[in-house]
């Protein structure tokens, strides 16, 4: 077992994950409760890295954000370096192609809380902030916890964004996945079996706590 | 109405016409050209596909509908030997492959050399999966052997095959790399770039082996197009993209 490569793919779950919901919980915020009429652009948009091939994802950020664009340079100039082959770069590789399912539970969880709720909440003076933070995380709690766990466990299993802009970087940005291709290219069998019945059960507990916690706040 | 049930009568004969081709990834600026001359005399259609040496030896040894397996070694048509499915008991060489140092116009580095490899300004030195790559190996043997192994791992980024590794550099996003000369012959990177070859002694050749597949069903055709490859004609038409003859004594530049 690559010990190396689980902890870097751990690491790059729970950053992702972190930064996403950091990211996507006031988005979602301002795509359900705001006003703008091009929401649906953002919205459509947000969802895109569900019907696009990681390959796509892959080929924009190796070419279009890299050293030979005006937009690459520019990203360079402000991360230090280029966005292939460094940690960094797959977090951001790895937050595009999670974004859609952090935005999709976090969404609905919002729109399911009824209007009454939140205007009674207005009316009785709370600002925006105190609304989103005592009254609509703690409603939308499931929500928000799944979509930790799918962005979790999607980092986790991601492959072809990897592969295409990590150059296979032990340490840096030689995952799991990658070093699983790894062992099976190289006929290493019994190595990614091992490899391959811990993403299993890793994949599998996380779901089972999704539908566990499901029904148990569903009771509550 | 006819017309379509004689293309439904004939579609089998006409698959039957079809070679499939496991090419090692440093072919796919090559073949195709000799490929379509292939098909121009013979009438058999080649359908290629290019990964490095060590996916598609796992994919024919897993069964891959394979005719024909052209490696960039004798390492991996030999695997496929050994596991029965080959129908020689020896790679046949036919071609020879250079590597070389490649960088961008555009890069800080002018005057490529082999001191090239030891300047401070490199930061990143792209090369292909040594693991299974045949030119990541030899790109690997060939620092070794210069001494500057230890000094660049850390510079290294891997690309899973040559043809990715080309891509790393002409992208921009390594400031150079080590690729295949068939790479470096092609309109795109001869406009975008230049190269030097690496000391021809610094790695042990990169002989390139074929072999027909046992239980493939057009195996007269595959042995066809090996012997195609290895007429001089287009052993000349090889050296002139990258390839040299596979019993040649070496580049010399």
């Amino acid at each position: 077992m690559d010990t190396q490569a689980l902890w870097l793919t751990l690491k790059l779950a729970v950053v992702t994950t972190f930064l996403l919901l950091c990211a996507t919980v006031p988005l979602c915020h301002w795509l359900v409760f705001g006003k703008a009429r091009w929401k649906s652009v953002i919205e459509a948009a947000a969802s895109l890295p569900l019907l696009l091939p990681p390959t796509v994802l892959g080929f924009y950020l190796l070419v279009l954000l890299g050293p030979r664009t005006a937009p690459g340079r520019f990203l360079i100039h402000l991360i230090g370096h280029p966005i292939a082959f460094s940690f960094s770069g797959l977090v951001i590789g790895s937050m595009i192609y999670s974004l859609p399912f952090a935005v999709q539970p976090i969404t609905s969880g919002f729109s399911g809380i009824a209007p009454e709720v939140l205007d009674a909440a207005t009316l009785l003076g709370a600002s925006r902030l105190r609304i989103l933070i005592d009254l609509l995380l703690p409603l939308a709690r499931r929500s928000i916890f799944t979509a930790a766990v799918l962005c979790f466990t999607h980092t986790i299993g991601e492959f072809g964004v990897v592969l295409m802009i990590g150059g296979d970087i032990p340490g840096a940005t030689r995952t799991l996945s990658i070093a699983m291709y790894d062992q099976v290219q190289d006929f290493r069998y019994s190595e990614a079996n091992r490899t391959a019945i811990l993403l299993l059960i890793v994949s599998l507990l996380a779901l089972i706590l999704v539908y566990g916690r499901r029904k148990q706040l569903r009771r509550a | 109405m006819y017309r379509f049930l004689a293309l439904l009568l004939f579609a089998p004969l006409a698959a039957a016409q079809t070679l499939r081709l496991a090419a090692a990834a440093d072919l796919q600026p090559v073949l195709p050209p000799i490929c379509a001359e292939f098909e121009n005399q013979t009438h058999i259609h080649v359908d290629a596909s290019y990964q490095s040496s060590a996916t598609l030896a796992t994919q024919i040894q897993n069964g891959g509908p394979f005719d024909l397996f052209m490696a960039a070694d004798l390492s991996f048509p030999q695997r496929v030997i050994s596991e029965g499915l080959a129908d020689s008991d020896k790679p046949i060489p036919y071609a020879r492959g250079t590597l070389v140092l490649w960088a961008r116009n555009d890069s800080p580095f002018h005057h490529l050399s082999v001191d090239t490899l030891r300047d401070p300004a490199l930061t990143t030195l792209a090369i292909a999966n040594p693991e299974h790559a045949p030119y990541g190996r030899a790109a690997e043997a060939s620092l070794k052997s210069l001494g500057l192994y230890d000094h660049l791992k850390p510079k290294f980024v891997v690309a899973e095959n040559i043809a990715q590794t080309a891509q790393y550099v002409d992208s921009g996003n390594a400031q150079a790399g080590l690729i295949s000369l068939t790479s470096a012959f092609t309109e795109r990177l001869q406009a975008d770039g230049h190269y030097i070859a690496m000391p021809r002694d610094s790695y042990p050749p990169i002989l390139q082996g074929a072999v027909v597949l046992k239980n493939s069903s057009n195996r007269t055709q595959a042995h066809q197009l090996l012997d195609f490859l290895l007429s001089s004609p287009i052993q000349k038409e090889l050296a002139a993209r990258g390839l040299e003859p596979a019993n040649s004594p070496g580049h010399t530049d």
